[in-house]
């Protein structure tokens, strides 16, 4: 059995029609981002506290959010988690709060809800609070290493192979990136420590799959070189196509089930690697390897305009 | 067979039976049912078998056990360096005292960067109750009351120091008492009277403050006006309110001496017990050691008849008058149920912190949200495996059966690896591990992808495995190491969970490579040995 056998999809032909489409969807997500007011943070980076709490039986989300406000509780936000039975409670710490008030917080909401709700039992499944000054250096932690993760992958790629390599590696991440938090503007969903995680995870991924058309493309220029650069780098991303769509697939098929399965725990975070991996594979054979095409002939292009000149 | 492939061959069978047997405790652990747990508990030799084999098996991270992750912030203000160094140091010590007197197993306890202190507190029961007693600077204090002509200056003083001061313009305070001023004009020029309401028919200590005013009260009393005018005494509030059958429960407030006659360095033993006096309610008592017990025979020798406040944190949990001479012993008194009598033993058995400290930071997992994380967890990754173990098998057969054999010995070296190197395994982590078999296969389906298209080539079976795994292993380790960048990026910023995703993903990528150059070009070399096979099942 094997698919893509001696595929010849005219991949960089159809470059212009995926630069536009990626440029397209990135300015959206940036714009998405933007009206939201940048991406939505957790309490892991804005300070504040998470409940998970578990009632038996259960009560409706709007009774809970009704018993949060007679109690006099403002900016909690509740919703309900995983089952029917479980909700997230969401408090922002209070300005010029320290860690120690947003825990204080926690444990006066949760016997806040037990006085509401006194036939009912309430079980505190998850508790996370986060003082405003932590969480201001794990926004600052979160972005460096994104940054940095991006920029050494830069400095291998250069060393490995050259720098436009690496470059155009790099763009086709940072575009990765920038769809996903678009995706989770698109959908409101937060971005947490986890999927901090997730992002540096896709970007793994996708480096990995364009690393291997690269590797592909170094050794054809040495074996073909009668061929384009054009033709060489096409006839590479066909050459590697089967491994990509397989190893994509296998990798998505486990993220789905995580998704489907792990729990509402890490739901967010499946979701988010499940997107990466398509997204991922979509820059490997669209953005990184033609971006290679679309820099040569642009470069070439000029030295011949400026050929005659001289 | 020739000489690489002996030496190859034997480094993996090395690593496989190296890694079934670090696995060893971890599949005794899991066998070890719950029942089998609780009624250990009763037989020493067999709990400490248990305690053994958990040791050596694969430690489960707070969210799938079930604990408490606390970052405690140690307030360092106006130390110099080593002064700060050496709080951090002392309160850790002090925490981990605490800690192992209130009977948490496997409890971890570090300090992180130069003002904090990580708590990590497995399978806690009660998480409450660690926090309080966590979080308490548990600072005791036996503190002379003032007199009663003190007390009237000292009002004075205070009501001159914010008189017109509009932040504490108070609310007259609500009571069944003859002394509440509601004239406007006296309110502004005497806030503090404002607020406190004195004992009925009474004129000496303690004052008291209506529950609502509780905290504009103590803004007054923290404000730095207030120590720089109370030269050598110093208000405190009560611990807990007293409700005289009125529409507000009331604060004592005392007027102290700043300087305490003894405090809690002294004691040498503390213990919680029934309040005779008071039944349902527990105290606690304390022996002093000689130095403390010279101080406060002398101390209270000289001044019988007079209040001692007992202060626990800035706040006074009684005032007792003193009968006569006290030397070594005495009891601490105050509205304690059992727990917090024993708790406050405990805490000042222990010892008092040098210095505040607040949490910046709390993570806790009740055990039933752990159970079921790991059951989702390990569900999903099985599944998660199984699914791309039946792809393998049906796009590559034979070959395939060779890279899911690699694929079960990667996982095997990699949870291993966990045991052996006592990492913590973490829901994250369990998703790593998923990820892992999803990206393992990468390398796998790279070398047979390679091999397929030399044997298109009309290369012989050995030649093309020879030249596929040749062509595949730069590729592997280039887009790997790329990979692995990213896993270690994420493993330098990861805290708790983070970290445990990416330590599987980073062990995950070194093992997958290790599987698949070695372990399956074994495999393969051996198939393929045997020159008159004609066709690879590929």
């Amino acid at each position: 059995m094997q698919f893509f056998r001696n595929a010849n999809f005219n991949f960089t032909g159809a470059m212009k029609v995926c630069f536009t489409l990626s440029g397209i969807l990135v300015v959206l997500s940036l714009v998405l981002m933007l009206i939201h007011g940048g991406p939505r943070l957790s309490i892991d980076f804005t300070g504040g506290s998470v409940l998970q709490v578990k009632f038996a039986p259960a009560p409706g989300i709007t009774e809970v959010r009704r018993a949060l406000e007679t109690k006099g509780i403002v900016g909690a936000q509740v919703t309900a988690f995983g089952g029917t039975d479980e909700f997230l409670i969401t408090v922002p710490s209070p300005k010029g709060a320290s860690g120690e008030q947003a825990a204080d917080t926690a444990q006066a909401l949760l016997s806040d809800l037990r006085g509401a709700f006194p036939g009912n039992e309430v079980e505190l499944r998850r508790v996370e609070s986060v003082g405003p000054k932590i969480g201001s250096e794990l926004r600052t932690a979160a972005l460096n290493s994104i940054v940095a993760g991006l920029f050494l992958i830069v400095i291998y790629v250069w060393f490995r192979f050259v720098l436009r390599y690496g470059l155009a590696a790099i763009l086709a991440l940072v575009h990765d990136v920038i769809l996903t938090l678009g995706v989770f503007s698109l959908m409101d969903m937060e971005i947490s420590l986890q999927i901090v995680a997730a992002l540096l995870t896709i970007v793994g991924y996708s480096i990995n799959d364009t690393i291997v058309v690269f590797d592909r493309i170094r050794e054809n220029m040495k074996l073909r070189r009668r061929e384009s650069y054009r033709e060489v780098i096409n006839r590479s991303i066909n050459e590697t196509l089967s491994r990509t769509v397989l190893t994509s697939a296998t990798t998505f098929a486990v993220a789905a089930v995580l998704w489907a399965m792990g729990g509402p725990v890490i739901r967010d975070f499946a979701f988010a690697l499940c997107f990466g991996v398509l997204v991922g594979t979509y820059s490997s054979i669209f953005i990184a390897s033609p971006m290679l095409v679309w820099w040569y002939e642009r470069q070439t292009i000029d030295k011949k305009r400026a050929a005659p000149e001289m | 067979m020739n000489r690489s492939l002996q030496i190859r061959a034997g480094l993996s069978a090395v690593v496989i039976l190296l890694a079934v047997y670090g696995l060893l405790p971890t599949f005794k652990a899991l066998s070890i049912s719950h029942a089998e747990r609780e009624a250990a508990k009763a037989n020493p030799t067999r709990l400490a078998e248990i305690e053994d084999i958990d040791a050596k098996a694969i430690r489960r991270g707070l969210d799938l056990k079930g604990g408490m992750y606390l970052v405690l912030e140690v307030d360092q203000t106006g130390m110099d360096a080593n002064q700060a160094a050496d709080a951090l140091q002392r309160v850790k010590e002090i925490l981990y005292n605490r800690i192992d007197k209130f009977g948490v197993s496997e409890p971890e306890i570090t300090t992180f960067g130069s003002s904090r202190i990580v708590v990590k507190l497995p399978g806690l029961q009660d998480p409450e109750r660690a926090k309080a007693l966590l979080g308490k600077t548990a600072r005791l204090e036996f503190r002379l009351v003032r007199q009663p002509e003190d007390l009237a200056d000292a009002v004075a003083v205070l009501d001159k120091a914010f008189a017109g001061d509009m932040a504490a313009a108070p609310v007259p305070a609500p009571g069944d008492t003859t002394f509440v001023p509601d004239q406007e004009q006296f309110l502004r020029d005497h806030p503090f009277t404002g607020l406190i309401v004195s004992q009925p028919g009474v004129t000496s200590t303690p004052l008291f403050v209506a529950e609502d005013n509780v905290e504009r009260v103590q803004a007054m009393l923290d404000d730095p006006r207030t120590a720089a005018r109370l030269r050598g005494m110093e208000f405190q509030m009560g611990m807990d309110p007293m409700n005289f059958g009125g529409t507000t429960p009331m604060r004592p407030l005392y007027l102290v001496d700043t300087q305490p006659i003894i405090s809690g360095d002294q004691l040498t033993d503390a213990l919680s017990s029934a309040d005779n006096e008071r039944p349902g309610l527990w105290q606690v008592n304390f022996t002093l050691n000689n130095r403390g017990a010279r101080e406060f025979a002398r101390a209270t020798g000289e001044n019988v008849g007079r209040f001692l406040a007992i202060s626990l944190d800035g706040r006074i949990s009684s005032a007792p008058v003193i009968q006569s001479r006290i030397s070594n012993t005495g009891s601490i008194s105050g509205n304690f149920s059992n727990a917090e009598a024993s708790d406050l033993a405990l805490l000042l058995r222990a010892g008092a912190l040098p210095t505040d400290i607040t949490i910046a930071e709390e993570r806790t997992v009740g055990p039933s949200l752990g159970a079921d994380s790991i059951r989702m967890g390990v569900n999903a990754s099985l599944w998660g495996s199984l699914l791309v173990i039946v792809f393998m098998i049906i796009y590559y057969r034979a070959s395939g059966v060779i890279a899911v054999v690699a694929l079960v010995a990667n996982i095997m070296i990699l949870l291993a690896v966990l045991a052996q190197f006592d990492l913590v395994l973490t829901l994250p982590g369990l998703a790593g591990i998923a990820l892992t078999v999803g990206m393992a296969v990468d390398a796998n389906v790279l070398i047979n992808e390679r091999i397929r298209e030399e044997l298109r080539k009309d290369k012989t079976i050995r030649a093309s495995v020879q030249a596929g795994y040749s062509n595949a292993t730069r590729t592997i380790v280039d887009s790997n190491l790329t990979t692995l960048i990213a896993g270690g990026v994420l493993l330098w910023f990861g805290t708790g969970p983070i970290k445990g995703f990416a330590v599987t993903l980073c062990i995950g990528i070194l093992t997958s490579m290790f599987t698949a150059l070695i372990v399956t070009h074994v495999i393969m070399d051996l198939v393929t040995r045997n020159q008159g096979k004609q066709k690879l099942s590929i």
